[in-house]
């Protein structure tokens, strides 16, 4: 692959990256400038509908297309949410943006309330970032001295202020409702969809709600140009025509057993293998991979043999995973176990299950009551159908929950006990031979009289 | 309506009016305002959340329904002068964060959620800080603590003020 | 051409008025079928969260009738049923995934059922005979079960489901945000604030919405099972607002009201003293026998030769008044009317005292508690100034009428729900009557005056129709019978006036229909929800 030269994280390296001079030196809000004088709001939606950017906190949704849900006429106000609550496992790349470069963020946001009509955007921050919540406060101010942010910006008849609003270490405030209700001083409970956000959203006005990294991707369209952001990536599939392709720079994170954990920014659809062996310094101590996750906890895991899969948003659905999610890739060697790694995945998904639905608050709660189970020497084979079964008929994809964290919560069960199903029945039959066999739980009396 | 000493002074209360012209309305200032009195108090009691909810508008059950949400507020007793928080999720576990809680539990005497007698240190388990790429991770204040292991967490320990 | 809008559910076709905004559970409802729901509710918001009410959604093609499902279950609460929309509730996806949401919720629910209230009633029993599986695979246990007082209702933790319509309720309802949902995932829980108890006028009505036995009423706990009470329809007495109710009972003692869902009264609600209501119908004070008194002595009477005697003593005694009491049905002031003028043409008719407590209370929603304590004051107006030509006589301003004692003969109507509930020298007038006739549920300091005594009929006991103050006109029969020395008032009237057979207030009320137009929408029979007087009588004027 030829050498990419990294454009979202260009600045990170330089002295004093995250201060505006540094950042103006560098050509920053350059691009703003130019935008609101040559163009409209509707024409910014255009160029990044024709840059088919796809966002980048999971979904993968099309940015233009979720722009143009906005209603036409409507009186306001519009709001712009910042999902920068990025707490998926193995995720970091937000992180990185906002604290060594806040700047790029802020001009991606105020080109992006430009486009929306947003007045108001609030960066929903999780609390666990203090150096970013400090930077970005920090930009922020040197933004509103230099009259970025404000009342008719540069002169131009568009005004923006920019919140920072701190998140309390909740999962579920990383789903689209979830930031809102939350934004909104209520419990996290994502609400049912419709309505969608962009008709009625935060305080029940049209709202769009953008992950950090997204939002610097629009940047640098508006800089470049739509063509040039399509000359980067995966292209869509000539055969099928709903396919959006995957297109641009992506921020990569890997984590684990690798020689070299870090942030990369590659084109879209690197090999996983490649990603690995090559800007990750390959496996510790020269070991094997085992199981990798493509993209944050929620997408599953894929096997050795298959790693030789592009990471575009295409890629990971081959060999069964949710998505390519946020990129988180993390690597797991041949010494771990993945009855740990299932555990610890049933584990962070009960504990932030929002509790609102059936099917996710219990079904969740039975999975790592099993999971515990199984750990303790006390795990029948029974228990991999039902997972199984748990696993494969919560979610949004079948329709039995509100949002999707319990198809994220199903993926690594599914993909894990299908992948790895020898391991769990060799780790049963050895820690249980007395009762792996099992077809039902204990009389309740046999519990009680323990 | 229990009459007791007001628990939100002056400064605390000036913090949270700070807050009504960022929002429309002032429920929305709720979550900004359990901040800024944890952040004072170290925990948000019942006296408080009384005073919140006058202060918002709000009923005060409304003001525990999310408050009880997160986990993270404390609310009976203060919270330590640090606290320290230990990821567990797969990143860090896979590269020995689990062990490494317990070693600190074992170190302060105390349990995840728990703060030491003496009151100088709260042990929080972390989902996911996002701080993969430093694995094992810690968040103790506002400081990351990167490549955790058990020498860096002795010094660590020998660092804190007594 | 189709001209209203067609949806077909499992098959059958459903059409809808014009205008008509349904959403699937509703829409199949109206063909039969039944879609299982926990937290939907009509007169809440949607939220959508129990996951019971999936089902398969699709559209039919106008042209072509062919099908097209959507391949994800969808909950039926949040879908407004539309032109050519198609919806299945009878396949293996949608019985899978009730199948599953009933064994999820009773993955930790305590079965408690031997000692719950809701046992008979209640949806999650239902709902697992109906759709759930038939055997335990969860290692879960043991339940915990625990009780908590949490202010007008007790709450019992474990059985909750989560479905949240208490919490809705206290926002949206009643306005007054006592519950709340404390934690997260499995661990939450409905509680209040310390300091902060379920305390509104409303409370009561949570339980009937909670679907499980979380929410116990405090005055029914534990009372009585539900499989052992009758139920019948009813209107609380206990304010002009008039909720529609059903009065539950066994073997003729009340256990519990519950309302009625009325779209024009009341909807799904009733307040607090309403639902408890009821205590005075089985009140030992109450009074049980009829009794003359000559001079200080009383004299127990029998009830078969009385009406005669009533009769003889009323013709003889010479100029006559009656107490008509705003609690009286229609029918039954109509005949009292009917039967006193009948002896004296210029009986003197006057209405009752009307207890007026405090303002009317109002709730967000809508609903109003009326001040006016009782229920039929517009009812027995209308009769009075039918009889007057429309002079409405006040009990205050009718007393002093009686010191010339012209008046030798008054029949004081009743009905008040407590003993002495009229102060003593407000009563006094009355004793320069010679024929006193008291008829009324507790010992006062009128019926301490009265030359005959009679035992009134508690509202559970009478046939009759009542109106609101929104001129809203409800008809009720009898649900439990009276005490063994009660005569209901209606059924004495329609003896003393001769009339042949059982006392019948329908009968009654299609002449009072036809001889006062106030009442004239009322002829052709009454809905169970009632029907609007004003309305209805302004509609025939167009």
């Amino acid at each position: 692959m030829a050498d990419y030269e990294p454009v979202l994280l260009a600045n990170i390296h330089k002295e004093g990256s995250h201060r505006l001079a540094v950042y103006e030196a560098g050509g920053g809000y350059r691009t703003l400038r130019r935008v609101l004088q040559e163009r409209s709001p509707a024409g910014v939606i255009e160029v990044i509908r024709a840059s088919n950017l796809r966002g980048r906190g999971g979904a993968g949704f099309p940015t233009g297309l979720k722009w143009s849900f906005l209603p036409a006429d409507h009186p306001g106000p519009f709001y712009m949410c910042v999902n920068a609550d990025e707490s998926e496992p193995g995720t970091f790349c937000n992180r990185v943006q906002m604290e060594l470069d806040p700047h790029q963020v802020i001009e991606g946001i105020i080109l992006s309330c430009y486009a929306t009509r947003a007045n108001t955007a609030y960066i929903y921050l999780r609390y666990e970032y203090p150096l970013a919540l400090e930077r970005l406060e920090t930009a922020l101010a040197e933004c509103r001295d230099k009259g970025y942010l404000g009342k008719n910006i540069l002169g131009h008849d568009f005004s923006l202020d920019i919140h920072v609003h701190r998140g309390a270490g909740a999962y579920i405030c990383g789903e689209e409702t979830g930031l809102i209700e939350s934004l909104e001083g209520k419990r996290a409970w994502p609400r049912i969809k419709p309505p969608f956000p962009a008709v009625e959203g935060l305080f029940r006005k049209p709202t769009v709600v953008n992950n950090v990294e997204t939002l610097t991707c629009v940047l640098h369209i508006l800089d470049r140009g739509a063509d040039w952001f399509k000359s980067i990536g995966t292209p869509s599939d000539p055969k099928n025509p709903r396919d959006p392709g995957s297109y641009g720079p992506k921020l990569y994170g890997i984590s684990g057993h690798v020689e070299r954990p870090g942030l990369v920014e590659l084109p879209l659809g690197v090999p996983c293998r490649e990603l690995i062996e090559e800007h990750a310094g390959g496996l510790r101590q020269g070991r094997r991979a085992k199981a990798v996750v493509p993209g944050g906890l929620s997408t599953g895991v894929m096997t050795e043999s298959e790693l030789d899969i592009p990471l575009d948003f295409s890629g990971p659905l081959r060999v069964g995973c949710l998505g390519l999610g946020t990129a988180g890739v993390i690597v797991l060697d041949e010494t771990y176990s993945m009855i740990d790694f299932l555990h610890n995945s049933c584990r962070f998904f009960a504990h932030e299950s929002c509790g609102q639905c059936t099917p996710c608050r219990e079904g969740t709660h039975w999975a790592v009551a099993m999971l515990q189970r199984i750990k303790a020497g006390r795990g029948r084979l029974k228990d991999l159908d039902l997972l199984l079964e748990i696993a494969d008929n919560i979610g949004i994809i079948p329709g039995t929950t509100i949002c999707g964290l319990a198809d994220g919560a199903a993926w690594p069960i599914k993909t894990t006990l299908r992948k790895f199903r020898e391991e769990f029945v060799d780790h049963i039959k050895q820690t249980n031979p007395g009762g792996y066999t099992a077809q039902s739980p204990p009389p309740a009396m046999a519990l009680v009289h323990k | 309506m229990p009459t007791t000493e007001r628990v939100l002074s002056d400064p605390i209360r000036t913090a949270i009016q700070a807050y009504y012209p960022r929002y429309p309305n002032r429920r929305a200032v709720l979550l900004p305002a359990l901040h800024v009195v944890h952040e004072h108090l170290g925990h948000v009691p019942q006296q408080a959340v009384v005073e919140i909810a006058e202060m918002l508008e709000l009923a005060p059950a409304d003001v525990l329904d999310t408050l009880s949400f997160y986990g993270f507020f404390k609310q009976v007793e203060p919270m330590g002068r640090l606290r320290v928080w230990v990821c567990r999720s797969i990143s860090c576990a896979a590269c020995g964060g689990e062990d490494l809680l317990e070693y600190l539990c074992r170190r302060l005497g105390i349990r995840p959620g728990e703060t030491t007698a003496d009151g100088r240190v709260t042990l929080e388990f972390a989902e996911c800080l996002g701080a993969c790429e430093h694995a094992p991770a810690m968040l103790a204040g506002d400081t990351l603590y990167k490549k955790l292991t058990k020498e860096k967490i002795d010094d660590f320990l020998a660092s804190l003020p007594s | 051409m189709t001209s209203d809008p067609v949806v077909l559910i499992d098959g059958r076709e459903l059409e809808l008025s014009p205008g008509e905004r349904l959403n699937a559970i509703q829409a199949a409802e109206r063909v039969g079928i039944q879609i299982p729901h926990y937290c939907w509710h009509p007169g809440l918001t949607v939220v959508g969260s129990c996951r019971m009410c999936l089902v398969e959604v699709g559209t039919r093609d106008a042209a072509t009738g062919e099908i097209s499902m959507m391949p994800k279950l969808i909950p039926g609460c949040n879908t407004p049923v539309r032109d050519g929309m198609v919806i299945v509730t009878n396949s293996e996806k949608v019985q899978q995934a009730r199948a599953m949401v009933e064994e999820d919720l009773l993955l930790r629910h305590p079965i408690d059922c031997p000692i719950c209230d809701k046992a008979g009633e209640c949806l999650l029993q239902d709902y697992h005979f109906q759709y759930g599986r038939d055997e335990r695979r969860a290692d879960i246990r043991p339940f915990t079960s625990r009780r908590r007082d949490i202010g007008d209702v007790t709450l019992f933790v474990d059985r909750c489901v989560m479905c949240s319509r208490c919490v809705r309720f206290c926002r949206e309802i009643s306005g007054t945000n006592e519950l709340m949902v404390v934690n997260r995932g499995a661990h939450e829980e409905i509680d209040v604030a310390p300091g902060f108890p379920l305390a509104n006028n409303l409370s009561g009505n949570v339980v009937d919405l909670c679907p499980v036995g979380a929410l116990g009423d405090k005055d029914f706990l534990y009372r009585q099972r539900v499989w052992y009470m009758r139920r019948h329809m009813g209107v609380c007495t206990g304010c002009a607002t008039g909720c529609s109710i059903w009065v539950e009972e066994n073997q003729d003692r009340i256990y519990r009201l519950k309302p009625r869902e009325n779209p024009q009264v009341n909807r799904w609600w009733i307040c607090n003293e309403g639902r408890y209501g009821y205590p005075h119908v089985h009140h030992d004070q109450r009074l049980a026998q009829p009794l003359r008194r000559d001079g200080q002595v009383p004299v127990d009477l029998d009830w078969t030769a009385l009406p005669a005697e009533l009769l003889e003593r009323l013709r003889s005694a010479g100029r006559l008044a009656a107490v008509l009491s705003p609690y009286l049905s229609v029918e039954e002031a109509y005949l009292l009317a009917t039967l006193v003028r009948g002896i004296d043409r210029e009986a003197r008719l006057v209405l009752g005292p009307v207890p007026v407590v405090g303002e009317d209370e109002r709730f967000p929603n809508g609903f109003i508690i009326s001040s006016e304590k009782c229920p039929n004051r517009r009812g027995v107006e209308e009769i009075i100034a039918r009889f007057e030509n429309g002079r409405i006589t006040a009990l205050d301003h009718f007393l002093p009428e009686l010191a010339d004692g012209q008046i030798a003969g008054v029949w004081f109507s009743g009905g008040y729900k407590n003993a002495n509930w009229i102060e003593e020298e407000k009563a006094r007038p009355l004793a320069a009557v010679k024929l006193l006739v008291v008829q009324d549920l507790f010992p006062s300091a009128i019926s301490a005056l009265a030359t005959y005594e009679l035992p009134a009929a508690a509202f559970a006991e009478r046939d009759g129709s009542y109106v609101n103050r929104n001129d809203h006109l409800q008809s009720v029969r009898w649900a439990i019978r009276p005490p063994h020395g009660v005569r209901p008032e209606g059924t004495l009237y329609w003896e003393m006036l001769g009339r042949s057979g059982l006392y019948n207030a329908r009968e009654v009320l299609r002449e009072i229909a036809a001889e006062i137009p106030y009442f004239h929408a009322a002829g052709a029979g009454v809905p169970d929800v009632g029907l609007n007087l004003k309305v209805n009588s302004l509609a025939e004027r167009t």
